[in-house]
């Protein structure tokens, strides 16, 4: 290890006209990529940064970034980087001062919107969420949101929690906002028996272990679920999706910014969003293909929201819907 | 001398020209008894109860459906598990102290085995003993039809393990009273010609009310305040009790809701508070039973003696040690759903948490570190309140005993509040944090057990032979000298094994913890939860049939240092 980090260092000494930051040393990095993704990621990165060391705290989004809150109160925040589900936790981030602004990101080729005009935060890849269903439960394939409050769908939804999942928040949001749904439909699903699980995991294991037939689910975890055998297959509901693009941020107090912007010029490089596909993701870069059968960023149908809505709502939100279905 | 005064504080001063060393050691202590035991506590009182920064009382938050849901929850779930750890441990006690039934220690041993292990190491056990393809889950399928959902999942499982988990409570007040039963009371009833059921009924169960109504209280305050069981099988069976809502809310919400958890933890301490006083009250109105107890069996089981035997047996280890072989077995399958049989088992959970996966790695460190650092600062401090408060008999010594007792007596979950609030802003004048370090966990494990290694400490100071330490005192020893070189060596044993009751209680520490931790800073309680509720069973099998073999060994250890101690040093060895 020694050896190879001496390598290193003198490597950058010699190629330092070429590369100038290589960058090096360790990289704390809280997501809510789940755990094998993100050792993938990490095995990937490091073949283009073999110097930096990443090290990673993973959990839901909203814990994350409670934990990340608490470590602010505290006034030691641990990580250089945030790498979490959706944006309206990063608007809320750059609101309170907590984004560094990254003014030399590599941001040709991504469309406007999907990364902060202050180039605080930027959007990696895009995650709608839509339905999953079990293709052995003899239950009718589902089209639509109102198809799990049909009386097919009674007691067999199960979804992932805003007290948990990041996704989620944007996704009841995103649901509560629009007219023909809101809160309203959450009350009948509540009244259809659906119940609510920690992550979008759970409802994986869930729906492809035949306990539900159907969920709400971020569409790339049903995809590879699907791929490795589940009888599960995914539907992107006629009214739209809601969607996430994970976006990555760097701390002001990051102690490792070198690394970090090394990190986050991965993620945004065609290599990076090129990585992106291999796990199973939409990426959001244009001209880069997506995973094979699955739709391309700009055929997705969105429901309209907006994540600076989303995070003014975000704690009412959650408290709504911990009323309804506990957790 | 030694008179009872409270020094005043400008007995401390800087200029003073000779401080005793008296008053420096056991200021040290008082003050950190205050800083970490009272002071948490009343921070806590302040937030749930003075207005937030917008003006609204925290206790007016809690008027909403999930909490009214969680507190029914809480009280049902308590109050039908305190029913079964009655039956379960009262039947058991009665059984092993009143019968001539054989191998009492050994089924001694069984009932309090789950005093050793961990709620959510107990929780993990019985869902790994009744998962999808288990035999067990095949008989239950095959009885009440099949279901999908794991049946424990849920209140009836939430009541049911900590049932048993709080069992040993029970048993050991029964089987306390059943020593201390006066035999003429019984023997008069015998010989006026009444039969075992008549002195059962009419004699010893009005004799044992009192220590029934004492364990049972024990038991519901502890149900109460469990964390573990609710939190393996009442999250994801949608059951929320007062505790896991307060997790959650504090996962969910983040720091911005303390003060609402700080008024939900307000409401547990005071539920857990109430039936803590009716418990003493219960045993101080009690009437004291001094005789010697009982000669020989009060109740023989003459013919059917044998089946009993049998069916206890059976019984004791379905309850006890099935379930820990199921979670070992868990452990040896590469994956959810995989029969285990001598071709499919591997150590590779095993390797995965003690060499690949580093947050487990740093658990198993953290953990022993920091309970071995618990155990330590505990013994010291309690062994200084100790000589102070019994021997010495300073009366404001004595008063920080109470201080000691009450983050112990609230559940832990409500301690974890308490430390964040005063921990979680950095600290005034030094302006570093405690909160995302190890040293707040460090903290709160020393308020919370610091009784534990007091209680026997102070037993043991109590009943020394003082003029040893007044033979010091007149040949000129001061007094810390005293506590190093007289004090110290007579308590060995009872310093020992209150040090080693606390690195195993803080070992397997979860509640506080759950709250407390922070990337780098893992616990063991802590990664079995996380492990089992991310979906990585087999590891989270592994790092708890690791644990338990750990905390078998020292309870083992403790036990050898204990032989000689007055019996109940340990809890386990009534």
């Amino acid at each position: 290890m020694k050896l190879r980090s001496l390598f290193a260092a003198l490597a950058a000494l010699a190629f330092s006209a070429g590369a100038a930051e290589a960058a090096s040393g360790t990289l704390t990095v809280y997501t809510s990529t789940p755990d094998q993704a993100m050792n993938d990621l990490i095995a990937a990165f490091n073949k283009v940064e073999p110097g930096v060391k990443v090290d990673f705290f993973r959990s839901g989004t909203t814990e994350v970034v409670n934990k990340l809150q608490a470590e602010f109160t505290a006034g030691a925040p641990q990580p250089d980087v945030l790498f979490i589900a959706d944006a309206t936790v990063m608007e809320q981030m750059k609101a309170d001062g907590r984004l560094m602004s990254y003014a030399d990101a590599p941001v040709q080729g991504l469309p406007g919107g999907f990364y902060d005009a202050d180039k605080t935060y930027f959007g990696t890849k895009i995650i709608p969420t839509g339905i999953i269903y079990n293709t052995k439960s003899g239950k009718p394939r589902p089209v639509s949101w109102n198809d799990l409050i049909s009386p097919d769908a009674k007691d067999q939804v199960i979804m992932p929690s805003p007290l948990y999942s990041g996704a989620a928040v944007i996704h009841v949001g995103t649901i509560t906002a629009q007219p023909d749904l809101g809160w309203n439909y959450y009350e009948k699903l509540a009244d259809n028996g659906a119940v609510a699980t920690k992550g979008n995991g759970g409802v994986l294991e869930a729906v492809a272990s035949g306990q539900k037939a159907y969920g709400m689910i971020v569409d790339f975890m049903a995809f590879n679920g699907k791929a490795k055998g589940s009888p599960v297959d995914f539907v992107y509901p006629t009214e739209g999706v809601s969607m996430v693009t994970e976006p990555v941020a760097i701390l002001k107090t990051a102690k490792n910014a070198e690394a970090a912007k090394a990190f986050v010029n991965w993620l945004l490089s065609d290599a990076g969003q090129q990585y992106m596909t291999v796990q199973g993701y939409i990426p959001g870069k244009a001209g880069i293909a997506g995973p094979a059968g699955r739709p391309a960023a700009t055929e997705l149908k969105v429901m309209p929201s907006s994540a600076k809505d989303v995070a003014g709502e975000s704690n009412e939100i959650k408290k709504h819907f911990s009323d309804l279905f506990g957790g | 001398m030694t008179d009872g005064a409270v020094p005043k504080a400008s007995a401390v001063r800087v200029t003073a020209p000779r401080i005793s060393g008296d008053h420096t050691l056991a200021g040290i202590a008082a003050a950190l008894v205050i800083l970490l035991c009272l002071l948490p506590m009343l921070r806590l009182l302040m937030e749930a109860l003075l207005p937030g920064a917008d003006g609204s009382l925290p206790l007016e938050s809690l008027n909403s459906r999930s909490v009214f849901r969680a507190g029914t929850n809480t009280l049902v779930s308590s109050f039908a598990s305190t029913v079964i750890s009655t039956l379960l441990g009262g039947g058991l006690a009665l059984l092993i102290g009143l019968t001539d039934i054989r191998g009492k220690s050994l089924l001694t041993l069984l009932c309090l085995l789950p005093l050793l292990i961990p709620s959510q190491i107990t929780a993990l056990a019985w869902i790994k003993m009744l998962d999808v393809g288990s035999p067990a889950r095949v008989a239950i399928d095959f009885l009440f039809g099949t279901e999908a959902n794991h049946p424990l999942y849920g209140g009836g499982g939430v009541s049911f393990v900590m049932g048993l988990e709080h069992a040993p409570l029970m048993f050991l007040a029964i089987a306390a009273a059943c020593r201390a039963l006066p035999c003429d009371l019984i023997e008069a009833a015998r010989a006026a010609g009444a039969g075992h059921r008549r002195v059962l009924f009419t004699i010893i169960l009005p004799l044992l009310k009192p220590a029934l109504l004492a364990g049972g209280a024990l038991a519901f305050v502890s149900a109460i305040g469990n964390f573990g069981v609710p939190a393996l099988l009442g999250i994801p069976g949608r059951f929320s009790v007062l505790t896991t809502l307060i997790y959650q809310r504090l996962n969910g919400f983040g720091p911005s809701v303390l003060g609402e958890t700080a008024a939900l933890g307000l409401i547990l301490a005071v539920i857990a508070g109430i039936g803590l006083l009716w418990q003493r009250w219960v045993i101080r109105r009690a009437p004291a039973l001094r005789t010697g107890g009982p000669t020989g069996p009060i109740l023989p089981l003459g013919r059917g003696r044998l089946l009993i035997e049998f069916t206890t047996g059976l019984l004791l280890l379905l309850l006890t040690v099935v379930p820990l072989a199921a979670l070992v077995g868990a452990a040896l399958v590469p994956a959810l759903g995989v029969p285990l049989t001598w071709e499919t088992a591997t150590l590779e959970n095993f390797t995965y948490v003690l060499t690949q996966y580093q947050p487990t790695q740093r658990a198993f460190l953290n953990s022993t570190l920091l309970s071995t650092g618990a155990a330590v600062v505990t013994a010291l401090l309690g062994l200084v309140l100790a000589y102070y408060g019994e021997l010495r008999r300073w009366r404001w010594m004595r008063a920080l005993d109470a201080m000691a007792d009450a983050p112990y007596a609230v559940p832990g979950i409500v301690l974890a509040i308490a430390e964040i609030l005063v921990f979680l802003k950095p600290l005034p004048m030094v302006g570093v944090s405690l909160y995302g370090t190890a040293w707040i966990l460090l903290v709160a494990y020393v308020a919370r057990f610091l009784t534990l290694a007091l209680r026997p400490l102070a037993a043991a100071v109590k009943q020394m032979d003082p003029t040893l330490e007044e033979a010091a005192r007149l040949a000129g020893a001061t007094g810390p000298r005293r506590l190093v070189n007289i004090v110290a060596p007579a308590v060995r044993a009872s310093l020992m094994s209150g040090a080693l009751l606390v690195f195993l209680t803080a070992f397997n520490e979860l509640t506080v913890s759950a709250l407390l931790w922070s990337r780098g800073h893992e616990t063991l309680g802590v990664m079995v939860f996380s492990l089992q509720s991310e979906g990585a069973a087999g590891a989270a099998s592994a790092v708890a049939s690791i644990t338990v073999i750990v905390t078998l060994a020292v309870a083992a250890i403790a036990t050898l240092f204990a032989r000689r101690l007055p019996k109940g040093t340990l809890p386990w060895m009534p």
